[in-house]
């Protein structure tokens, strides 16, 4: 008998089992292991020879059933039987009725997601904030790189905010080292806290915000400059130990 | 044949459906009121109003909002509840929203189809399968452990949840009184916001499955 692959997109091995399940009208309440453990390997053998990788959960997963398979071989001896086992099917059952929920509640949270994505805001009435800002005590310095990349996020989705109605094809190659050189050109004006969006007054697109931030990520590690992330995932700066 | 601003690509048939279907539901042009000079606001609702239009996408919380005009939690809760109620009337295209106990404006959602026709189909976010079974878990379990997460879904979860943290969808929680106390993990207001829920009270019923129904059901 052959083994036909549907769809080879699996969250993993609980919904690879959920599938077979479905596919071969078990009753997940009364499941039959042997075909289970059958099916599972059969895809398993699949995905090998349409030179997938196949990923160690599954074989994780696939050593359980194994090891319940080979249990049922054996003759059964009573000290297993300790007060708080639990039968390795039991566990799977309770396992794939688990997952299974998450799975299903998931499909009605993505409806509320996806229709939250068609409402729109405008973003903070950001000069307001900076004018109020400049005043600020200088603060103390730290973040780390996953706060970075939540304020870039923000930026490049300003940006996307912020495009203008027709479409402009520019081919700008600027190197991080040259942008460098004019980030250090600026700072002599630029005052002794300031934002990434000043930094990046003058680009306007993608490549620049991205050569920029990755010219500022040099600058921090040189400390030159040193960074620091607000409330408002604003990214600010001041000159850094090295700065002469 | 509409083609969307961003890519250039036609439109999808269910897109196209849903810009046209948007479209009908708009009635005809026509004068309502002479317009007068402006008028400076006079109630709490416009000073309000104000400010959540400059807090933008940001939002602001009730506690800001009344520190800020210097009134009682109890009163921002009516002044709130006012504004909600003005803009849910068909005569405004924005509608206000507290998610996650955070508010701000945001457009109706019959304004979307024509925010396509003037910016192009901007590419939504989208959210894998797996990221939401991820938050799934643990917006109904929080606050849980990356491992707790992992045996539910049967497969590692270490940077799937350094993705959402980096999407501010989750965040941490401290830690747990578990050996090795692993870290605690939480969605955050942005997941609130995310998926509309003021709280997390309103997210929908698990599903109960029990041996006496049939055994099809669990895949519908």
């Amino acid at each position: 008998m052959g083994f036909e692959v549907e769809t080879l997109k699996f969250e993993g091995p609980l919904d690879l089992m959920l599938h077979l399940i479905h596919e071969q009208q078990l009753d997940i309440f009364d499941l039959d292991m042997e075909v289970l453990t059958d099916q599972y390997i059969r895809y398993l053998h699949a995905m090998e020879d349409l030179h997938l990788e196949v990923e160690s959960e599954y074989l994780v997963e696939l050593a359980t059933l194994v090891e319940y398979k080979s249990r049922k071989l054996l003759p059964k001896r009573e000290e297993e039987l300790e007060d708080d086992y639990e039968d390795p099917k039991d566990r799977l059952v309770r396992r794939l009725l688990e997952y299974q929920k998450y799975k299903e509640v998931s499909k009605t949270l993505y409806d509320s997601y996806l229709e939250r994505q068609d409402q729109l805001s405008k973003p903070v009435s950001f000069d307001e904030i900076v004018r109020h800002r400049n005043d600020i005590e200088t603060q103390k310095l730290e973040g780390d790189p996953y706060d970075l990349l939540k304020a870039m996020n923000k930026v490049l989705r300003r940006l996307q905010l912020s495009r203008p109605l027709d479409i402009r094809f520019t081919q700008k190659a600027l190197s991080p080292e040259d942008r460098i050189l004019q980030i250090k050109a600026r700072l002599r004006d630029l005052p002794e806290t300031f934002s990434f969006d000043t930094l990046i007054e003058d680009c306007d697109n993608v490549h620049e915000y991205v050569i920029t931030f990755i010219a500022i990520l040099d600058m921090a590690k040189d400390h030159y400059l040193a960074f620091t992330i607000d409330e408002g995932d604003n990214i600010w700066f001041t000159r850094g130990n090295n700065h002469d | 044949m509409i083609r969307t601003y961003m890519t250039g690509r036609e439109m999808t048939a269910s897109e196209k459906k849903r810009w046209l279907e948007g479209k009908s539901q708009v009635r005809k042009v026509e004068v309502l009121d002479k317009s007068d000079d402006v008028k400076q606001p006079d109630s709490p609702e416009a000073i309000v109003e104000g400010l959540l239009y400059i807090v933008g996408e940001d939002g602001a919380r009730a506690e800001q909002l009344a520190a800020a005009i210097d009134v009682s939690m109890e009163d921002i809760r009516i002044i709130l509840e006012n504004i909600q109620r003005k803009y849910s009337s068909e005569l405004y295209g924005i509608e206000l929203v507290g998610y996650g106990s955070v508010y701000k404006f945001i457009t109706k959602k019959a304004v979307y189809p024509y925010a396509q026709e003037l910016f192009g189909s901007a590419k939504a976010n989208t959210l894998s399968q797996a990221a939401l079974e991820t938050l799934a878990i643990i917006a109904y379990k929080q606050p849980i452990t990356r491992v707790e997460i992992e045996e539910l879904r049967g497969v590692s979860a270490e940077v799937m949840l350094r993705k959402l943290q980096a999407r501010n969808l989750i965040r941490e929680a401290g830690r747990s009184e578990a050996p090795g106390r692993p870290i605690l993990y939480e969605v955050t207001e942005e997941f609130m916001d995310s998926f509309k829920l003021y709280t997390l009270n309103e997210l929908p019923d698990l599903p109960e499955y029990t041996k006496e129904e049939e055994s099809e059901n669990l895949f519908e």
